[in-house]
C-alpha cells in the first residue's frame, strides 16, 4: 500500500520495508551463485547469507529506534567487517559460531539452581533471547520483546508467502 | 495617582497579598542597600537602578505580562521619586488584578513542592536509564489511575479532574501528606476503569502514589511499587501479544510463554531462510509484480513472466532431516509435510 514515514509504526509499513529489502537481498544472492547444481557447501553458504539478509533488512526496516534493531545492525556490521579482516588476512574461518560452540562444550559447570523467585531464570533467558537485551531494565526490556515479536511474526508472513509463490 | 495604588495595596488583607507585600519590600530593601552605597545623581541613579529594576521585573514579571509599558512607567517613577519604599509600592499598579497574580503564585508555589516529590518517586520510577516517551505515557497512566481515584473518595470535591484548579490540587497533596495510610480500599488498582476514564483526564506531570493500609509510604517503596505496576502494565501488553497466554497467571509461567514463543519464531525464520536458499537457485524476482498486490497475498501475483522452477537437488533431504527433531510445533510439521511431499515430486 502506501509505505507510511518510520514516525509510525505500523505494522504493514514495516512489512513493506522489510520485504522490499529483503528481496533485493535475495535477488543479489541469487545472481550470485552458478546457475547449474550447487554443492552442498554453496547451498550453506546460501543459507547462511539469506539467514543474514532477513535479519539485516528486518532490523533495517525498523530503524535504529529500538534497542534490539540496533544492537543488530552492529552486531552485523562488525561481523561482516571482521570477515573482512579475517578474509583479508587470509583466514577462512569465520569468526564467532564455532569458537564458542567448543568452548561451552569443554566447560560443564554445574550450578545450583536458585528458588525461582519473581523469574529471574526466565528473566535471564529472555535478555539472551532479545539482541541487546543484556544491558536494559526489566521494563524496557518487556517493551522490547513485544516490538521484538510483532516484528518477528511479520518476518516470519513475509518470508512465508516469498517461499509460497516461488515454490508454488 | 501612585500612591493610591500602593495604598491599595497595604489595605488589602490576606495571606497571599503579605505575601505579595514581602516579596516587594525585599526588593525595596535590596534597591536601599544599593542606593545608599555609591553617590546618587539624577543620571546615576537611573542607570544604577535600571539593571536592579530590570532584574527585579524580570523576576515578578515570570508570568509574562506586557513588560514594555510598566518598565517604562518605572523608569518614569525612580526619576521622580527618591524613597525605595515608594518605588517598590509605585511597582505595584504595574501588575494585572492582584489575584490573578496569586493564583499563579500560588500554583508555581505547589508545583515547587511537587517537584521534590515527583524528583523523588517519579524519578526513581521514571528515571531507569533512558526516558523514552514509552515510559512517558505509562507514567501519566500511572499518575492518571492515582489521580482518578481522588474524587471517589473525597466526595467533598465536585469538580471534574480537568476543571481542578491549582488550590484543589494544593489540598490534595496536602491530605495525601498528611492521612499516608488511610486509604484503605479507595486506591483504585483496576486498571481497565482508569483506562477508559484516561482520555478525559488530563496527563499531569507527577505522580500520585496513594498507599494503602498497612504498606509503607516512603519514597523508596513508593518508587518501586511505581516500577512494579509499570512492569506489570507491559507484561499484560505481552500476554496479549503471545497467543495462548491470558489464561495464565503468574510472572514465571508467563515469562516460559513468552520465551517460547521467541525461540518459536526465530526457529521459522530460520527454517523459512533455509528453504528460501534450496529455492532459490534459479529464481529471478520481479519486485514490483510482487508489490502490486501490497505483498499481503503474495501468491495472487504470480505473474507469467517469471521462470519456471527448476527443483533442487535430492541432497537437501538429508537436511531436512535433521531439523525435523527440533521442530515439535504444528504450524512447522505442517510446513514440514508439504515441502516433503513436494520434495518426492
Amino acid at each position: 500500500m502506501n509505505p507510511h514515514p518510520s514516525s509510525c509504526s505500523n505494522g504493514r509499513s514495516i512489512r513493506t520495508r522489510f520485504a522490499r529489502r529483503f528481496l533485493r537481498a535475495l535477488k543479489k544472492i541469487g545472481s550470485k551463485g552458478s546457475s547449474s547444481r550447487p554443492s552442498p557447501r554453496d547451498i550453506s553458504w546460501r543459507c547462511r547469507r539469506v539467514k543474514i539478509a532477513a535479519d539485516a533488512s528486518m532490523a533495517s526496516a525498523v530503524g535504529p529506534r529500538r534497542v534490539w534493531s540496533r544492537t543488530m545492525l552492529n552486531m552485523l556490521r562488525s561481523r561482516s567487517h571482521a570477515c573482512l579482516h579475517a578474509s583479508r588476512l587470509g583466514n577462512s574461518r569465520r569468526p564467532g559460531a564455532d569458537r564458542h560452540a567448543v568452548g561451552k562444550r569443554k566447560r560443564l559447570v554445574l550450578k545450583r539452581k536458585l528458588p525461582n523467585r519473581l523469574g529471574l531464570n526466565q528473566v535471564n533467558q529472555l535478555r539472551r533471547l532479545v539482541p541487546g537485551g543484556e544491558a536494559m531494565d526489566l521494563d524496557i526490556l518487556l517493551d522490547e520483546t513485544a516490538h521484538y515479536i510483532k516484528c518477528l511474526a511479520t518476518q516470519v508472513k513475509v518470508m512465508r508467502s516469498i517461499v509460497d509463490y516461488c515454490s508454488a | 495617582m501612585d500612591p493610591i495604588g500602593g495604598n491599595e495595596v497595604r489595605s488589602m488583607n490576606g495571606a497571599k497579598d503579605v505575601e505579595f507585600g514581602v516579596e516587594a519590600y525585599q526588593f525595596g530593601e535590596e534597591l536601599h542597600s544599593l542606593m545608599s552605597g555609591p553617590p546618587v545623581t539624577g543620571n546615576s541613579f537611573t542607570a544604577l537602578l535600571d539593571l536592579p529594576a530590570n532584574q527585579a521585573m524580570e523576576l515578578l514579571h515570570s508570568q509574562a505580562v506586557d513588560d514594555s509599558p510598566s518598565e517604562l512607567r518605572l523608569k518614569g517613577h525612580c526619576v521622580s521619586h527618591q524613597s525605595p519604599y515608594n518605588h517598590t509600592l509605585n511597582w505595584a499598579p504595574a501588575f494585572p488584578s492582584n489575584t490573578a497574580l496569586i493564583e499563579r503564585s500560588s500554583k508555581y508555589s505547589i508545583f515547587a513542592a511537587a517537584d521534590a516529590t515527583v524528583d523523588r518517586v517519579g524519578g526513581g520510577g521514571g528515571g531507569q536509564g533512558s526516558p523514552d516517551s514509552s515510559s512517558m505515557p505509562s507514567n501519566s497512566r500511572a499518575n492518571v489511575m492515582k489521580v482518578k481515584s481522588e474524587p471517589a473518595d473525597s466526595g467533598s470535591n465536585p469538580n471534574s479532574l480537568p476543571h481542578a484548579s491549582g488550590p484543589t490540587i494544593n489540598e490534595k497533596q496536602m491530605n495525601r501528606k498528611e492521612s499516608g495510610k488511610k486509604g484503605k480500599g479507595s486506591s483504585k488498582r483496576g486498571k481497565t476503569t482508569a483506562n477508559d476514564n484516561s482520555e478525559e483526564v488530563e496527563k499531569l506531570p507527577y505522580v500520585h502514589v496513594r498507599a494503602r493500609r498497612g504498606q509503607a509510604t516512603d519514597s523508596h517503596s513508593l518508587a518501586e511499587r511505581a516500577r512494579r505496576e509499570k512492569i506489570n502494565v507491559r507484561l499484560k501488553l505481552l500476554q496479549e501479544l503471545v497467543p495462548g497466554c491470558n489464561k495464565i497467571s503468574g510472572m514465571a509461567l508467563v515469562l516460559d510463554e513468552i520465551i517460547n514463543h521467541v525461540q518459536f519464531l526465530q526457529r521459522q525464520v530460520e527454517f523459512l531462510s533455509m528453504r528460501l536458499a534450496a529455492v532459490n537457485s534459479p529464481m529471478e524476482f520481479n519486485v514490483d509484480s510482487l508489490f502490486s498486490a501490497g505483498n499481503g497475498s503474495v501468491t495472487d501475483s504470480i505473474f507469467p513472466s517469471v521462470m519456471p522452477l527448476t527443483w533442487p537437488e535430492v541432497q537437501m533431504n538429508s537436511d531436512r532431516q535433521q531439523w525435523q527433531f527440533d521442530y515439535d510445533k504444528s504450524a512447522n510439521s505442517a510446513l514440514f509435510h508439504s515441502s516433503q511431499r513436494k520434495m518426492e515430486l
